[in-house]
């Protein structure tokens, strides 16, 4: 995000550079601009973590019920079931959920990933079945060690799987509107008096300035101070005021800029 | 003029967000909707969609701007879904996709055939001359433990065996052919090993076989579901080759395009072969070991054979295109322009 802002700011600001993190653009049919966040590898492996427990208990439960039932049928009978199972679920529990739930897997759904074409589109049931055929590379030489290194060097993280098949990872937002910035105490009226009605802050500056105040509280107070110390003469200067307590001068000029002061 | 803040923004606007947010959270495609749900939805989605833009532009906080590309990004996966499956499209993949595909990338399906099929004979052949050949391959107790199983004739096996070996069948040959397929990614490489790989450990054991004098027997087991499955692993190796050399000979495209470009050809084919292979599995559990006379299997060998080849050649050829203009019942040449 960071890095987004200052690379359009070097620009002036006026035409967005493409964001040069984790965050992938997509363009529409109607020309509006999607933003994806990539699923990067941690996340990844987190949701191949939940799905891999999943598969190994389901594995687990039928071997078990079938062990039983082999008191009733046959060994042999029980094993070829038991085997058709394995590869059942090691070949087919992929495919069947991302082609059944729009891209999504237990593991990815509890990561709030999924799996999209490149385009933004949803995929196809050949897609899944190559990106999910292909994992038996990426898995090489052990625990996915490729598809990790492909990843790691990809811009937009895909395994070998993603890219021959034309996939990408997403993070799903499924985030509510939030209860925008509180600031405590209430600003008082002498404050808002010393401050301009609405204070010219670009979208980039806001930004910024919500990026800093959702952390407060969050980190270390002395390193709040320090960083609330070097942005906000930046902005006294700029609107040509001052003040005491520079975290909530920052958290001040915010909410007066987006008109929640009013 | 003055635009509205933030907060006049929000509380306008909200509403028909949270109502398209409840439609998106129901999980029903779009075409299970009624009617006037779907055009509401498609309202909804470009009020959505005008409403990211215009934050974006004004400059509002980062968290409604994340919350609208969330939401307008959602609805448009729902708006631009993929077609519902149908089962006639796995219908159409067998019995015409695939046989395409195979013909449209012939030159690879040959190349992967000739991988397999060529170091099997050639290490059959050794084998049978050099019986010794095939200490270099295997180890002995695994070439012992081969050639007593075919040392008797196939009497059948008790029902519960065979569902074992069909189970035993899947999972070792389809995760073979898959792995082998797979691997191409690596330049083709890993298709290349694994082709040469099979081919010579399966040559090998025939041989061995023969030359311990029960080849009638080991032959009369593999002549059926061989032709689906040995062809099925040259098929999947023959894509994973054809994967590698799409990065070598990008065609002008990029490296990814190039992959890209095959991506649809290398799913339906791959998806064919296990389907061959699923066939052959069955065949090898029930089939195979079963008491049916030698002479009947090499006959049904024989016809599968024939059937394959046919089905590979022909399948899904679509009837030449006629001349415009001279189609029957047109009522002779038609001209351009527009109709009465």
């Amino acid at each position: 995000m960071s890095r987004s802002s200052r690379s359009s700011e070097a620009r002036g600001g006026a035409h967005r550079a493409p964001p040069l993190d984790t965050v992938t653009e997509i363009e529409t049919p109607e020309h509006i601009r999607f933003r994806y966040q990539l699923a990067g590898p941690a996340r990844r492996m987190m949701a191949y973590l939940i799905d891999l427990i999943i598969r190994v208990v389901v594995v687990f439960f039928l071997i078990l019920i079938l062990s039983l039932s082999s008191l009733l049928v046959s060994d042999g009978f029980s094993i070829g079931a038991t085997l058709l199972i394995v590869f059942a679920i090691e070949w087919g529990y992929y495919v069947l959920w991302e082609s059944l739930w729009s891209g999504r897997t237990p593991g990815k759904r509890s990561m709030n990933l999924r799996v999209l074409k490149e385009g933004g589109y949803p995929t196809g049931f050949l897609d899944i079945a190559l990106r999910n055929l292909l994992r038996a590379a990426d898995f090489l030489p052990f625990a996915y060690s490729i598809g990790l290194a492909v990843m790691g060097l990809d811009a937009r993280f895909r395994r070998l799987g993603d890219m021959v098949a034309g996939t990408i990872v997403v993070v799903e937002d499924l985030r509510r509107i939030g209860h925008g910035l509180q600031i405590q105490p209430p600003p008082s009226a002498a404050e808002l008096a010393a401050l301009p009605a609405r204070p010219n802050l670009s979208a980039t500056d806001l930004e910024a300035l919500d990026l800093f105040l959702r952390r407060v509280g969050t980190l270390n107070p002395a390193r709040e101070q320090e960083l609330a110390d070097i942005i906000a003469p930046v902005y006294a200067r700029r609107l040509g005021v001052r003040y005491d307590h520079s975290a909530r001068f920052l958290a001040l000029i915010y909410l007066r800029a987006v008109g929640r002061t009013a | 003029m003055r635009s509205w803040t933030q907060e006049e923004f929000v509380a306008r606007r909200q509403a028909e967000w949270t109502a398209l947010n409840d439609i998106l959270s129901s999980g029903k495609p779009l075409y299970r909707l009624p009617a006037a749900e779907i055009s509401r939805f498609s309202a909804l989605y470009r009020g959505a969609c005008a409403d990211l833009v215009h934050a974006r532009d004004v400059g509002f906080t980062p968290d409604l701007v994340s919350y609208l590309d969330g939401v307008a990004g959602r609805a448009h996966n729902l708006l631009y879904a993929a077609p519902p499956y149908r089962l006639g499209a796995a219908w159409d993949l067998v019995a015409r996709e695939f046989p395409r595909a195979l013909r449209r990338n012939g030159r690879f399906f040959a190349l992967g055939m000739f991988l397999f099929f060529v170091p099997m004979i050639a290490c059959t052949i050794v084998t049978v001359l050099y019986p010794e050949f095939a200490f270099q391959v295997l180890s002995p107790d695994q070439l012992q433990g081969m050639a007593d199983m075919y040392s008797e004739g196939l009497q059948g096996r008790d029902e519960g065996e065979d569902t074992g070996m069909a189970g035993f069948y899947v999972y070792n040959n389809v995760g073979i052919a898959f792995r082998c397929f797979a691997t191409g990614i690596l330049l083709g490489f890993g298709s290349l090993f694994f082709l040469l790989f099979n081919g010579i450990v399966m040559g090998t054991v025939l041989g061995h076989v023969i030359a311990a004098g029960h080849g009638y027997n080991i032959l009369t087991f593999v002549c059926t579901h061989g032709t689906f499955e040995l062809t099925a692993i040259a098929i999947a190796g023959g894509a994973g080759l054809q994967m590698g050399y799409a990065l070598v000979d990008t065609g002008g495209r990029t490296r990814l395009g190039s992959l890209r470009a095959q991506g649809r050809d290398l799913a339906i084919i791959i998806l064919g072969a296990a389907v061959m292979l699923f066939i052959a599995a069955g065949l090898e559990a029930f089939w195979s070991p079963s008491s049916v006379a030698p002479p009947i299997k090499w006959a049904a060998a024989g016809l599968f054979t024939v059937l394959l080849t046919v089905y590979f050649a022909f399948a899904g050829r679509q009837p030449k295109a006629r001349p415009a203009g001279l189609r029957a019942g047109s009522g002779g040449l038609e001209v351009g322009g527009p109709r009465p």
